[in-house]
């Protein structure tokens, strides 16, 4: 038994590399563009706003597996093609976009206006008061459903196996497939995706924790 | 006679189809201390906060110092002024709310300091001397690495005369700055605008401290409405209210609060 | 772009579609019900509970949360049947697991609920004498409810979203009914084409049916 844990542990590694570095990608990408989008939905005129608003809903109300599918067969036909990685990737971190635009716009808009009236009246510029005065304060917002976020990341990349993507989630199938023996190796699965998640949520509530000092 | 620091020529503003300012003319000279007193909703903060363009104003013209403020200056068309350009001119237009708004990550020093380093590009260590000294001059030394929430909200709103005045303003607003304060700290913050009006700070007050208007205001402006009922010599203002209707009954509404 | 679009295929099989989305939003009501008497037992366990049994149902809820759906669907259906010697069928599974899932965040949800409960409203309960079973039942499930009702209706669109994965396991919903027509037609895109919207369209009159509901029982009316 031992052994035989011993022998799959090598394969479920790879597949625990694969797991981290897709949802490393999302979670990178889905950072800068959900953030963007976030302060476009706050701050920007209604051209920009609208079409963000439009994609938010959108996405949010499709179920990511459904996006996956639609854009591993769907970037094709426009003659774009990622491969199946590359296409699982886009999927991610669009959908991940919209979560993450949400959470900065919710994490801006949770800041007084007397700070952006008070940041005017100093004579601050529009840049200078987002970094001096509205960013310092909106990232204690931000971060810790952001983080839930990256949990959700993680979780969510287990969806890529069913691209034939060998995940953490596929690695451990296959060993299944050889060995017929599922519950010791779901759970050791399960196990693995648990203490990255769960360190992740540790992380989270620390720093809710920490951030509650700042409240008017 | 000179021009006036402050010039407000029919001022027009109105939220949806509520006007709220209907005309409003203002002269302030430079070194006084104008307090605008007035129920609430007769558009004096509004007033206030189009004097440095924290709200845009529909109609009429706000000179400071012969800028207009909302504006670009020439020609018969009138062009809204650029955020990127209206930073500098509020930067010499001092602002204290009624709510402090300090920046609640920053210490007391540091709200005072990132106007002086960002905005007038002034270098940190002389940031930090003229911060200093204007946080002595409202008795905080003390508290200089304190941040907001560790201060009382008299020593909040201190801070805030200080983050306005150390940026060397040509004139300053305050904006109802005791309302939210419990009556035991009023004093302390009205002593040191009292000492900013001695020293010859140009000040336009919203205010419903009606004995501090008489003692430190030069002048009363009494609004209604959204235009300027009354305009005279605090003293004046206050002896002749008994002719004045309005002004009657707003000083009676006052009177009962207290 | 040199892709002919075909749809005809797609209409040909618009029952497996019609029937699959009807079995999704089955799936989640279900699903939803059972969560919640989970979520709701576990809530007050918690909150009435000693030490252990605190411990346990973090441990449940802080399992199923963090770890992706995908794979408890996985565990449930592969995993736990082999170990028992028993078997059931897919669908069955799929509740299971639903059930559970939703009963986790519920937890949380209802726990939540409880403590939002004014403790003025408890003490005027006491005052004309209810019983606490009375209390129980006429001062604090009213107001909970009333308190987690935006909550539960995201958790149950949530849902309604999740059981895509169903098909994974072949539970004939809307995904599973879209690869089947995929895999014996080869339109491709087109399927995906017309079942994105399905699942658009629903999610959002789902939501919108949702908030005039909540408007019903909303404590504030205008």
């Amino acid at each position: 038994m031992i052994a035989y844990v011993a022998n799959t542990l090598p394969f479920l590694w790879e597949g625990l590399l694969v797991t981290l570095a897709v949802s490393g990608l999302v979670v990178a990408i889905s950072l800068v563009t959900g953030i963007l989008c976030g302060i476009g939905l706050v701050y920007g005129p209604l051209w920009v706003r609208l079409p963000i608003r439009i994609y938010s809903d959108i996405l949010r109300g499709t179920p990511l597996l459904v996006l996956i599918f639609l854009i591993i067969y769907g970037l094709p036909i426009i003659s774009i093609d990622f491969g199946n990685y590359g296409s699982a990737v886009i999927a991610l971190a669009a959908f991940k976009t919209a979560h993450v635009a949400e959470i900065a716009r919710g994490a801006i808009q949770s800041i007084h206006y007397g700070q952006t009236d008070a940041g005017k009246a100093i004579g601050l510029t529009f840049p200078q008061r987002l970094h001096y005065v509205i960013l310092p304060q909106a990232v204690r917002r931000f971060l810790p459903p952001w983080i839930n976020a990256v949990a959700d990341a993680v979780k969510g990349s287990a969806l890529v196996s069913l691209a034939g993507i060998v995940d953490l989630t596929l690695a451990v199938q296959q060993v299944i497939g050889r060995t017929y023996d599922p519950l010791p190796m779901y759970l050791l699965g399960a196990f693995m995706y648990f203490a990255i998640n769960y360190s992740l949520s540790l992380t989270s509530r620390r720093l809710e924790a920490r951030f509650a000092y700042i409240r008017e | 006679m000179s021009q006036p620091l402050v010039q407000v020529r029919g001022v027009k503003k109105s939220f949806g189809t509520t006007r709220v300012l209907d005309g409003v003319d203002l002269d302030v000279a430079k070194g006084e201390v104008v307090c605008v007193i007035g129920p609430s909703g007769s558009g004096k903060t509004t007033l206030l906060r189009c004097i440095n363009l924290l709200e845009t104003y529909d109609d009429g013209s706000i000179k400071v110092d012969g800028v207009e403020v909302g504006y670009e200056d020439g020609g018969g068309s009138r062009k809204r002024r650029s955020e990127r350009a209206l930073a500098p001119i509020r930067a010499d237009i001092g602002m204290v709310f009624q709510l402090f708004n300090l920046f609640p990550h920053l210490s007391a020093l540091e709200n005072v300091t990132l106007g002086l380093t960002k905005v007038r590009g002034i270098s940190k260590a002389e940031a930090t001397d003229r911060a200093t000294h204007w946080l002595a001059r409202v008795g905080l030394s003390d508290k200089l690495q304190n941040l907001p929430s560790q201060l009382s909200g008299g020593q909040q709103q201190r801070v805030g005369i200080a983050r306005a005045v150390a940026m060397g303003p040509k004139v300053l607003l305050l904006d109802e700055i005791t309302s939210a304060l419990d009556p035991e700290l009023v004093g302390e913050v009205l002593s040191v605008v009292q000492g900013l009006a001695k020293d010859g700070m140009t000040m336009i007050v919203v205010t419903h401290e009606m004995t501090f208007a008489r003692d430190v205001g030069s002048r009363i402006v009494f609004m209604d409405d959204g235009r300027v009922q009354i305009d005279g010599p605090s003293r004046e203002v206050l002896a002749n209210a008994a002719s004045h209707e309005r002004l009657k009954t707003f000083l009676a509404r006052i009177e009962m609060k207290h | 772009m040199d892709y002919h679009f075909n749809f005809n295929f797609v209409w040909r099989y618009a029952d497996k579609l019609y029937w699959g989305l009807l079995l999704s939003l089955e799936i989640a009501f279900v699903s939803i019900l059972i969560g919640m008497v989970i979520g709701l037992g576990l809530a007050l366990a918690y909150t009435g509970g000693g030490r252990l049994v605190r411990t346990a149902i973090a441990a449940y809820v802080e399992f199923i949360r963090n770890v992706p759906l995908l794979l408890l669907v996985y565990l449930v259906f592969y995993g736990i049947p082999s170990a028992g010697g028993f078997a059931y069928d897919a669908q069955t599974s799929f509740v299971a697991t639903l059930a559970l899932y939703s009963g986790a965040y519920l937890v949380e949800v209802f726990r939540a609920g409880l403590d939002a409960i004014p403790k003025g409203l408890i003490d005027a309960g006491k005052s004309i004498g209810l019983t606490p079973w009375q209390r129980f039942l006429y001062v604090r499930m009213p107001m909970m409810f009333r308190i987690v009702l935006p909550s539960l209706s995201n958790v149950y669109v949530s849902l309604f979203k999740d059981t895509s994965l169903a098909y994974v396991i072949a539970v004939p919903e809307l995904t599973y009914g879209a690869n089947w027509i995929k895999t014996n037609t080869f339109r491709v895109i087109e399927v995906w084409l017309v079942v994105w919207p399905m699942y658009l369209v629903t999610c959002f009159v789902l939501l919108q049916a949702l908030r005039q509901l909540e408007k019903r029982f909303s404590l504030v009316r205008r």
